[in-house]
């Protein structure tokens, strides 16, 4: 149980670290711009329902219309609503993107922690593994991930890709959160706990992990920006979730029904305007992140 | 120097098993994930036309009916051999495939990173030397914006363009259809034509993707006490930022060419499948539209022990450059 004084405490720190940020975030105009635009699509997909003109999966003009005031970025080869698409579509590459990022970061944190902690022979193997998952092409693996684990009957196409790139985007993580662990073990009261007999999982995830929030905090926005890029790149080659179109999944589309030599750009424009837009949008922010934990970075 | 050629021999030596160390890492880790994510004849399975006999007859033809651990060294010896399994969907055997595919790619992978390198190398330089000009903001806003553009997305919009807008370079393929490799001038110029396009945007990208890099290492350099020492001395500052500073910069940048290998290797996927560029990118995309899953496995193996090759030979070059391998 957490007594009450240290509950205040804990809201104090709290409370002060908001306002450190708040007041960093006041001086950093990249932070900002990432901020709203990444809040601008969150709301979008948020609120899909109420913006987007048509269902996306409905057939609700003829095929290959172009951009009309019916339909102001025109209608695909099944005759259905691409702005539609595109505003859905900002559900499925946000969903991907952030469950994959968390899920690859926490795999990370795992093997970094523990590598870190123990030392050794432990550190050793799972440093070399490390370092050879870090040197291979990291979109090949991913793709033959992706296409082996979507054979397996209990998974479904979303849950494989979000699993491939998870499988595939850990090493980063674990090298970084090792080297942050390599020197809290150092301090005194990793000691004192170890002194008191506590246990290594107890240290590890009571004493270790929580200090190591500000990296972990970092890594997963980075890793967002990289996991949506994945996603799009897996739909684009087809091996995206048909019933679920992301924004890589609609220039799939576009792309096998010929919409580049058709010159159909409200196609395939715009689904690559949007990823992009997002991907900065993160990108941003976690440059902004990096500077608030890292000062020595502020010019 | 010869007192540092042991230093050398053991570096290598640790470098080479090292090699074969990560090798057989990754031929395990591709053999388990192929074997235990279902059977590589599922597909023949829900066929309606195949007898239980039939199956059990192509299952002892391809050593299935053993069990695993013998299945694995078998795929290790035929790997030795160069059987890398049989492609169902061209009905030919993955290696043959693969061999007629892979020259296409090397062909635009490596003018690609060496290309890119030098052209990284000279504008993070610059833009390190002359940090905070107007120069260097604009290399790395272009930078930062440029890499949350997706890859394939960047080689559509450059088909877009140049294909279909402006007509100056062909639609798809390596050469027009029809033409037979030949060493016929006009058949290099018609390889070239079509060279020409994903050539530029695995360049393009893979360039503005490492300026950033090239600039930070460069002004972490300019940081160092050697070179207030060199600008102390009095030394012109041209030969400060060539001979002191941009020489130092190349050594972190040698070591990290295995990972731009890796990296182009993404990249050529990505690129080839939009060009429609017969390499083994294309080949990964067409393994898994076509569910030739034996034809997946066969590619990721190759270029996976590519990028260990690759790895290898720099390793060779490193130790020929860094003085501190010799002397350690």
């Amino acid at each position: 149980m957490v007594s009450r004084l240290e509950l205040s405490e804990r809201m104090y720190t709290l409370r002060r670290s908001l306002n450190e940020f708040m007041f960093f975030l006041r001086h950093s105009r990249m932070t900002q711009v990432g901020i709203a635009l990444l809040s601008a699509i969150v709301l979008m997909a948020v609120f899909a329902d109420f913006i987007a003109p048509y269902d996306p999966y409905a057939r609700v003009g003829n095929a290959m219309e172009p951009p009309s005031p019916e339909h102001p970025l025109g209608t695909n080869d099944m005759g259905q609503d691409i702005l539609s698409e595109l505003i859905y579509g900002a559900r499925i590459s946000l969903f991907v993107g952030f469950v994959a990022a968390i899920s690859g970061t926490l795999i990370g944190t795992l093997v970094g922690i523990v590598a870190g902690y123990f030392g050794g022979v432990v550190d050793e193997v799972l440093m070399r593994i490390t370092d050879i998952w870090l040197s291979m092409p990291m979109l090949l693996f991913t793709i033959f991930l992706a296409s082996i684990l979507t054979k397996l009957p209990s998974f479904t196409i979303m849950v494989s890709v979000i699993l491939a790139i998870a499988l595939t985007s850990w090493p980063g993580a674990a090298r970084v959160v090792r080297s942050a662990v390599l020197g809290i073990k150092e301090r005194p009261y990793i000691e004192a706990a170890r002194a008191v007999g506590s246990s290594d999982a107890r240290i590890m995830f009571r004493h270790i992990l929580p200090n190591t929030v500000p990296i972990l905090v970092v890594m997963v926005i980075n890793r967002v920006a990289g996991a949506m890029l994945s996603e799009a790149s897996l739909s684009f080659l087809g091996l995206g979730d048909p019933t679920a179109k992301s924004w890589g999944m609609i220039i799939h589309y576009a792309m096998i029904r010929n919409a580049v030599m058709l010159r159909m750009w409200w196609w395939f424009l715009p689904p690559g305007i949007m990823i992009s837009i997002t991907v900065l949008a993160v990108v941003l922010i976690g440059i902004g992140l990096e500077e608030y934990f890292n000062p020595r970075l502020r010019r | 120097m010869r007192w540092g050629v042991s230093a050398v021999k053991t570096y290598l030596i640790r470098r080479a098993i090292a090699s074969v160390i990560t090798f057989f890492a990754i031929i395990t880790i591709v053999f388990l994930l192929a074997r235990f994510t279902g059977d590589p004849l599922a597909e023949l399975e829900d066929d309606p036309r195949m007898t239980p006999e039939v199956l059990a007859t192509i299952k002892a033809l391809f050593g299935l009916d053993k069990p695993l651990h013998i299945q694995y060294i078998s795929f290790i010896e035929n790997l030795f051999r160069g059987e890398l399994g049989f492609s169902l969907h061209y009905m030919r055997p993955v290696a043959a495939v693969i061999a007629e595919r892979l020259p296409y790619t090397l062909a635009l992978l490596i003018p690609s990173i060496t290309l890119s390198n030098y052209l990284a190398y000279k504008i993070g330089i610059e833009c390190g030397w002359r940090r905070g000009s107007k120069f260097d903001i604009a290399m790395v806003t272009s930078s930062i914006f440029l890499r949350s553009v997706p890859y394939f997305w960047l080689a559509i919009l450059f088909l877009y363009v140049f294909s279909v807008e402006l007509g100056v370079t062909p639609l798809f393929g390596a050469m027009t259809p029809g033409n037979r490799p030949s060493l016929t001038w006009e058949w290099i110029a018609d390889y070239l034509w079509h060279y020409a396009l994903p050539f530029t945007v695995l360049v393009f990208r893979a360039t503005i993707v490492r300026v950033l890099y090239i600039r930070n290492t460069l002004i972490d350099i300019l940081g160092e006490d050697y070179i207030t020492t060199a600008f102390a001395k009095g030394l012109p500052d041209k030969e400060v930022k060539y001979k002191h500073a941009a020489r130092n910069a190349l050594i972190p940048i040698i070591t990290v060419l295995g990972l731009r290998y890796a990296y182009l290797i993404d990249g050529a996927i990505l690129t080839e499948t939009v060009f429609s560029y017969p390499g083994t990118g294309r080949l990964v995309y067409e393994a898994v539209v076509n569910r030739d899953y034996w034809l997946l496995q066969g590619v990721v193996v190759i270029l996976a022990s590519s990028v260990i090759v690759v790895n290898f030979v720099i390793d060779l070059i490193y130790s020929l450059l860094d003085p501190r391998v010799r002397y350690r």
